[in-house]
This record gives C-alpha cells, sequence and structure tokens, in this order.
C-alpha cells in the first residue's frame, strides 16, 4: 500500500517536533452489501474506504491527523499538521522499520469480492424465502447480506512495518409477524471473519426460519410482567449481559480516567467465584477476531476475570501510558478516521459445571431470555440495560409461555455477584459495537447462566 | 485529483457506457477536536475527509457506489460497479433523479466563523475548569471537548442539478463526574453554535448540576404511573420513534402510519413540525439529498397526521409530491428519508402545571439504551429511566434504575397535556428534536 521508505519519511516528518513516538495507518476497505425487501433485491451499495491517518503521542498527550490523500505529499502534509499541533521540540529520533508478518489466522477461501452478485444474492434469497415462507403470518422480511475486506497497514517509530488483510461476511434476516394489527419483529445476524464459505457451515434458510420463528412466536405472546425475579439467559447472544455490566467497564477507555466502576479492583472480587470471563481475539474465524489490533499489536487472550477475581484490563497503546501496564492488542477503530481506542473482541463467561435442566428447575418463577437484543451500559455508573427480544415465563422449574417486550437492568457490580449458576454449552452471537473508535465487529458469548435476581422491566 | 476533475471522468465514462441517468453527491469536511483530561489537552485531532458517491439508472434501476479515492481509474471502477449493482437489482418501482432549475426557498444560513485552534483549546481548558469550580463533588475524570468542522455537499447530476451547500458546526462539550465518596455518576452537556457566544460556565454548571442530581435515589415500586417526560426524555422518545413517519417505512410494512394520512394518530393537543431551517439546526439545508427544496411542514396538526415524509419516489407512488425529506446518513448511504428538525410544538401549561396535574406520577428526565429497548414497527418499547417521583405537584425523591414501558402509538393518542416550555432541539448528525414537557396518562414502570 506504501513503501517501507515513505514510511519512514512519514515517521520522520511526525517526530520533528519532539514526538517521543510515531504511527502511521493506512487503509483501503471495499464493503459490499446486497439488501432485499419485499422479495425484491432492492439495492446493492459498494463502499471504498480509503484514508491514512498520523498519530504522534508526547507523554500523556495524544495527537491524530487524517487525510483521503495517500500520496506522498498528502501523507507528508499529514504527518506535517500531527507534529505541527504539538508544538515545538527536539530533534527526532533515528527510526529503522523492519517488515514483521504476524501471520494469519482467518484464511478467507471464497473471497467475497471475487463473487458475483448473482452467487451473493442467491445465497440471500435462500434465506430470505425460507423466513418469508415460514408463516402465513410473517407480513415482511428484509435481508442484507454484507461483506468486507479491510486492508489496513501499520508502521510506528519503534520499528513496526506491517500489514494485514481482514475479511468477513454476514447474513442478517429480519422477519415481521403480524396479528390482529399487531407487529413483532425476528432477528438473527449471523458474522463470520471469512469468506463465503462461512455458509458451508451456516445454512442460509436456518437463519431465516429462526429469524422467522422468533417473529411469530412473540406476534402470539402476551406483554412480559414487570418486577424484580430471576432470570436464566441463553447462550450464544445471551452473552450481551457480560459486555455491558463490565465489559465495557473493563476497557482502558473507561479505566484510565477514573471512570469505571472497576478501576481500582484489580486482584478482588468482583464477581460470583462461578464466573471466568476472557477476551479473546485469536479464536480462528470468529466475529471479533483479528490477526493484530489498529495499532500492530498481536491480538491475544485476555483472562479478564478468573473465578470472580479482577485479572486484567483491555487496554490500548496510548492509555497503556497514563495506567502504566502494556497493551494487550485490544486498540481497535472503526476506520482511519477514528483514533483507536481499547475494544473488546470475542469477550465470554467461559463454560461452568451447572446442567442446564438444574438451572431452569431451580426457578420457581422467573423469567427464560432466549433471545437477547442489544443494550448499553455507563461505565462510571455501572447501570446497564439490554432489551429481551424472545422470553418465556419460568414456572415451577418449567419454560412456560412466550412473553415479548421485556428488558433487564441493573447495576454490573451487583448483576456479576448474582450469576450464580453457569452451564456448560458456550456459544457466541454477534454484534456491532459502538464507543468512541466507531463500531466494530465483536462476539458476546457464554452458557446458559443463571441471575438469581434482576429488574425486569415489563407491564 | 479533485472533485471537479473527478467528475469529469466521470460523466465520460457514463458517456461511453450509454448510461444517461447519473448523479455524483459529494461531501468533505476539514474537521479538528481538542479533548482535555485533567486541565492538560489528552487528545487532539485534525481530519480532512470526504467522498463522493454515484448512483445511475440502468434499465430502470438504481445502482450504487462510492468511494474516497479520487483518481482517474477509480472514476472507471465506480461507474462499472455502479451499472453491476444496477444489474442485479429487482426493484419494480421506477427511478427518479432531481430535476435542474426548481425553485429553493430564499434562505442563507448564519454561518458563524469557526474558532482558531488556540480558540479551542483556550475555552476547552476554560470550561474544564469551570467544570471543577462548578461543585466540590466535581472529581478527576470530568473532560471536556472542543471541536469544529467545515463541511461542504454537493451534487451533480445529469438532469440539470448543480447545487452545493457549505456548513459550520462548532462547540463545547462537558462532561462531569461527580462523586459522595460512595458512587459515582456523570453528566454530559453538549453546546453547538457560535463558539465566541458558549456560556461556559453555564455549560459547565448545568453538566456538574446534572451529574450531581443522579447521586443516590431509590428504585419506584412497579406499576402503572402518570408519567411526565421532561423536554430532553421526550426528544429522545420522538427522535427514536420518527422513521415511523417515513413514507417508504409505511409502504414496505414497517411502519403502522400507513394509510393513516388525514387521520387522528395523536391527542388533540400535540403538533408535531419538521423544519429545515430550524434556527437551531446543526445543518441548515435549502435542498434534500435529491436536490428537492426543502420546506418547514406540519406533519401532525392537532392530532391528525397531516402528511407523511417523502422523497421523491415515494412521492410518486403515492400521487403526492416530495416533502423535501430525501436524507442520507453520510455520502455513501444509499438515499432514505428522515426529518429535519423536528420537534413537538409547545403547549399552553406550565411545566409546573403539568407536575400539580401528575399527583402520585413519576417525571422522567433520562431515558437510556434506546437503540435496544424500542422497536419503531410495533411501537413497543421498555426503557432504562431515571427521574423523580411528583408529590404534592413538585418533584420529589430522585427515582432511578427502573424501566418505563408502553407502546408509542398507544402514547401519542394518551398525551393529556404539553408544556409551554421550549428547548434547544438536541442535535444528532446532522438532524435535530426537540419537545416540551409532556403528561401521558399512564405508562408500566418495573422497579422493585
Amino acid at each position: 500500500m506504501i513503501s517501507l521508505e515513505l514510511c519512514r519519511r512519514v515517521l520522520g516528518r511526525a517526530l520533528a517536533t519532539g514526538a517521543d513516538y510515531a504511527e502511521l495507518f493506512a487503509e483501503h476497505t471495499a464493503d459490499h452489501a446486497i439488501h432485499m425487501i419485499s422479495s425484491r433485491v432492492d439495492s446493492i451499495n459498494d463502499a471504498i474506504t480509503s484514508g491514512a491517518a498520523v498519530r504522534v503521542y508526547k507523554g500523556l498527550r495524544s495527537v491524530m491527523a487524517t487525510t483521503v490523500d495517500k500520496s506522498e505529499a498528502g501523507l507528508l502534509r499529514c504527518a506535517a499538521q500531527a507534529a505541527d499541533a504539538l508544538g515545538q521540540g527536539d530533534a527526532p529520533m533515528n527510526i529503522v522499520l523492519r517488515e514483521r508478518c504476524f501471520g494469519n489466522v482467518h484464511p478467507a477461501k471464497i473471497v467475497p469480492s471475487s463473487v458475483q452478485n448473482a452467487e451473493k444474492v442467491a445465497i440471500l434469497k435462500d434465506g430470505y424465502f425460507a423466513a418469508k415462507e415460514y408463516a402465513p403470518c410473517i407480513s415482511q422480511v428484509s435481508g442484507t447480506l454484507k461483506d468486507c475486506d479491510r486492508n489496513i497497514l501499520i508502521a510506528n517509530s519503534e520499528g513496526l512495518y506491517t500489514q494485514d488483510r481482514q475479511i468477513s461476511t454476514r447474513l442478517s434476516l429480519n422477519a415481521i409477524a403480524e396479528k390482529d394489527g399487531q407487529t413483532q419483529t425476528g432477528v438473527f445476524s449471523p458474522g463470520r471473519r471469512m469468506g463465503l464459505e462461512m455458509f458451508e457451515t451456516i445454512d442460509p434458510k436456518a437463519v431465516g426460519i429462526r429469524a422467522a420463528k422468533q417473529a411469530v412466536t412473540m406476534v402470539n405472546a402476551g406483554y412480559c410482567p414487570a418486577g424484580v425475579m430471576p432470570v436464566a439467559i441463553e447462550n450464544g447472544f445471551g452473552g450481551v449481559i457480560f459486555h455491558e455490566a463490565c465489559g465495557h467497564s473493563l476497557e482502558a477507555t473507561s479505566v484510565a480516567y477514573g471512570r469505571s466502576q472497576f478501576g481500582d479492583k484489580l486482584g478482588q472480587q468482583i464477581a460470583n467465584p462461578k464466573v471466568t470471563a476472557i477476551d479473546d481475539g485469536t479464536i480462528p474465524g470468529a466475529w471479533g477476531s483479528i490477526n493484530i489490533d489498529d495499532e500492530g499489536h498481536p491480538s491475544q487472550r485476555n483472562v479478564l476475570i478468573e473465578n470472580g477475581i479482577l485479572k486484567s484490563f483491555m487496554i490500548d497503546k496510548f492509555n497503556a501510558r497514563r495506567m502504566g501496564m502494556a497493551p494487550t492488542g485490544s486498540g481497535r477503530r472503526q476506520s482511519y478516521a477514528f483514533t483507536p481506542t481499547s475494544r473488546m473482541t470475542n469477550t465470554y463467561i467461559a463454560p461452568g459445571t451447572d446442567r442446564n435442566e438444574d438451572i431452569i428447575g431451580s426457578i420457581e418463577y422467573g423469567l427464560y431470555a432466549k433471545e437477547m437484543g442489544g443494550g448499553s451500559v455507563n461505565p462510571v455508573t455501572g447501570e446497564f440495560n439490554f432489551a429481551v427480544d424472545e422470553g418465556y415465563i419460568i414456572r415451577n422449574g418449567v419454560i412456560c409461555e412466550p412473553v415479548r417486550g421485556a428488558s433487564l437492568v441493573g447495576n454490573g457490580r451487583q448483576i456479576l455477584m448474582d450469576i450464580d449458576m453457569v452451564g456448560t454449552d458456550l456459544d457466541m452471537g454477534q454484534g456491532v459495537c459502538g464507543s468512541s473508535s466507531g463500531s466494530v465487529p465483536t462476539n458476546v458469548g457464554q452458557p446458559l447462566i443463571r441471575v438469581a435476581s434482576i429488574t425486569v422491566g415489563g407491564r | 485529483m479533485n472533485f471537479q476533475t473527478f467528475k469529469e471522468a466521470v460523466i465520460a465514462r457514463c458517456g461511453a457506457l450509454g448510461i444517461a441517468d447519473y448523479e455524483l453527491y459529494y461531501q468533505a469536511a476539514e474537521a479538528t477536536s481538542v479533548g482535555f483530561f485533567q486541565q492538560e489537552i489528552n487528545q487532539f485531532s485534525s481530519h480532512a475527509e470526504g467522498g463522493v458517491c454515484l448512483r445511475c439508472i440502468v434499465d430502470g434501476k438504481m445502482g450504487y457506489a462510492s468511494t474516497e479515492e479520487l483518481s482517474e481509474p477509480e472514476a472507471l471502477r465506480l461507474v462499472d460497479t455502479a451499472a453491476d449493482n444496477a444489474a442485479a437489482l429487482e426493484t419494480a418501482e421506477p427511478e427518479f433523479l432531481g430535476e435542474g432549475g426548481q425553485r429553493y426557498e430564499d434562505f442563507t444560513p448564519t454561518l458563524h466563523p469557526l474558532p482558531s485552534t488556540e480558540t479551542l483549546i483556550t475555552a476547552g481548558l476554560a470550561t474544564q475548569k469551570a467544570i471543577y469550580a462548578a461543585d466540590p463533588a466535581v472529581i478527576d475524570g470530568s473532560s471536556t471537548q472542543a471541536l469544529c468542522e467545515k463541511s461542504i455537499t454537493a451534487i451533480y447530476n445529469s438532469r440539470g442539478l448543480d447545487l452545493s451547500y457549505v456548513n459550520h458546526i462548532a462547540g463545547l462539550v462537558a462532561v462531569a463526574v461527580v462523586s459522595d465518596g460512595a458512587e459515582m455518576a456523570n453528566a454530559a452537556e453538549i453546546k453547538l453554535g457560535d463558539f465566541a457566544a458558549i456560556d461556559r460556565e453555564a455549560l459547565a454548571a448545568k453538566a456538574a448540576a446534572q451529574a450531581k442530581a443522579k447521586l443516590g435515589g431509590e428504585v419506584p415500586e412497579t406499576g402503572l404511573y402518570p408519567i411526565v417526560f421532561g423536554p430532553e426524555a421526550m426528544a429522545d422518545l420522538l427522535q427514536t420513534f420518527s422513521g415511523i413517519f417515513s413514507a417508504e417505512a409505511a409502504r414496505k410494512g414497517l411502519s403502522k402510519l400507513a394509510g393513516a394520512e388525514g387521520t387522528a394518530i395523536a391527542a388533540d393537543i400535540v403538533t408535531i413540525v419538521d423544519d429545515p431551517f430550524h434556527p437551531d439546526s446543526p445543518c441548515p439545508q435549502p435542498f434534500d439529498a435529491e436536490g428537492s427544496p426543502t420546506r418547514r411542514k406540519f406533519v401532525v396538526e392537532k392530532g391528525i397526521l397531516n402528511t407523511l415524509l417523502y422523497d421523491l419516489k415515494n412521492a410518486h407512488l403515492a400521487g403526492k409530491t416530495t416533502t423535501g425529506n430525501a436524507a442520507k446518513g453520510s455520502y455513501k448511504s444509499p438515499v432514505g428519508i428522515r426529518p429535519f428538525t423536528m420537534t413537538i410544538a409547545p403547549g399552553d401549561l406550565p411545566p409546573e402545571e403539568i407536575l400539580a396535574k401528575a399527583q402520585g406520577g413519576i417525571y422522567i428526565d433520562s431515558l437510556t439504551g434506546l437503540h435496544a429497548g424500542a422497536d419503531s414497527v410495533s411501537g413497543d418499547f421498555s426503557l432504562q429511566s431515571a427521574g423523580y417521583l411528583i408529590q404534592n405537584g413538585k418533584k420529589a425523591n430522585h427515582v432511578k434504575n427502573f424501566t418505563v414501558a408502553g407502546n408509542f402509538f398507544d402514547m401519542l393518542k394518551s398525551i393529556t397535556a404539553v408544556g409551554s416550555d421550549t428547548q434547544v432541539p438536541k442535535p444528532l448528525g446532522t438532524t435535530a428534536f426537540g419537545a416540551p414537557t409532556v403528561l401521558v396518562e399512564k405508562l408500566s414502570v418495573a422497579g422493585k
């Protein structure tokens, strides 16, 4: 993308005003999306994101400049802008760049950009019509097949020069069921850090059927009752509870600035001893995986909580300075236009020892949250919320009628202690996580868990 | 290569491929933002970004492609890709491009002078100092951001459209973090507009006061309550459900307002206005994303749905004229439909009298998780809330960590009072949403 020699000169210019670290990040990303609605291919969109960012650090100050002009003059101008914003300083340091290759843990077999629209449309239609034809009450279906081919280059004043190609694919189906003027939506959106070979293991039809089934179940459901009760949260996207209730509060973005309720709790018991939680960006082919982060640091497996004890934060390069700790391969950015910060990859509660039937059987009256929606958290207070997309009432240890419109709210500190049963069947769900460095693909995951007591929003 | 040269290369390629109908949508921005932490600059960024989106009609279908790389080979690739994308579409409706020579409202937006980097830094540091000074409960962790952006948006098409406008945005974001020793709370306040005129002390004081008000508090009893939504919470609800007014959503079965024009969809005290020229709009626009003239309109007037929001295609299909609400999330997005500055018009009751009417109710001043807890297709919502119990006509005990649940379509009909208070609409990208204090007869609360 950009030669080693040009990178060296750009970094040299960036360091000219006394920065103690400089980085060049360049990107060329092709996004492709095919959208269907009303049983027709409705839109196809191609977008090229192409630009570069120069960052410099001086102590605890970080400066970034971006440009879409990746010519030599454009990059040098960008570097000068970053350097000049830092002010006056000493003579630059000498930089020797060495090309490093970290290998590819996630090779794509069928590179999406090499496949014609017609073939992709066929995959989307498989899923689309499976949803549409699932039941007569399915009034509308929309579906999107997205693929992304992201090429990044990172060079820095510590001598790093490396590139990575990140290919991902995601099928999203959204079904609406209608009954007596009431509508309910079902969604399923599996994604992988792979090419179209993703559909060798994931049947598009099954994706459509799962979305439609959820819509039909929910349109026939009554409203969830409100109150405080025990909740069993299913595996897969259920892991959003950990992502919101704790994950964000363990990111350096919050911790380094004294804005996390767990910031001073390293080595302390912050969760029930049943809880071990891990952020692992190295899982082959998983949606949130990366070979290297957007700062050129190899991805790693970070044990965040072990048997309830807080073991580690997720730390990017800049905040590592403020915290006096090492980066953890967690520096991510949506694109060159965002300043990278600490982010999650594939974050999950590790399997425990409780049997699923024991977890459900233990609840006299409560909620079984089979499918979760999105949520959010305020890391300062730990207050979080998330939506239950498909819920059922549990009575006397038995899963009974479905209920709609539920949400769960609580405080991270409390909820982590209240996770008092953890099952064995770990599964992951795919999400797109938003934060100051933009939207990045992340997996959430867990086995079936029990939360002893939580506020269920309903009516 | 600049946009003009790139445009010529695209025109030439369209000509070579026999593509007669095409449009280029170009957006570029230069932005500076400075973040402050513990009275020092923490992060500084300077952005120069921009891109172009081509859409073209091939065999009656609209193909899209966009890029940030303005070069000759990329111009060719862009046209070829958009045409290839068009070929795979199955849409049955006719496609439209805006016509040149239309008349636009005589409107010159006020472009406030953009602050220099030095001014951004001085103002940011002063604001941060003011946050610390505002209250002894303010702790480290508080931060400030100062930002400004100059952007240009241009549309050029084969039907004679050749339009552009420039927008300036500048502002301050004050984030206060407070602690009472037992717990922390935070609040952010944002103010955009004439940078030199921003009252930094007031902004800092408001952020600190709002953060402090969140400390402590109890969880209310589960039950049905009269609910008063404060202006910010009501504006958030309006924004979350604003998609229901899109004619495209209605046509595709994604809004319950299909076929509801001319009928009552809300209580007769509810009037909703969409105004592209609102004085507090973060981005006043004389034309929409299709180059159609924009105008102020009553979307809901005294409870009656006056009009949905239309673009060219959906207006044609409904036998109407466009309301000038075609919009793009970013230059690369397909054309969709969105309001500009949408507000619920103030009513005649002062907020104090609304509180007096809501005896035994809950005043909600903040809603969280709207992207997850609300479904605009069904109208159902169940949202994390905070506010106050209402006792003796006044805000009493602080309450938090509960949810309010209901259905937006039902709720519009059960609004029993609309406040006379007006607020600066909350900016969200190029749009903004505003509301006065509103009383809803009853909604479900899940607490303890």
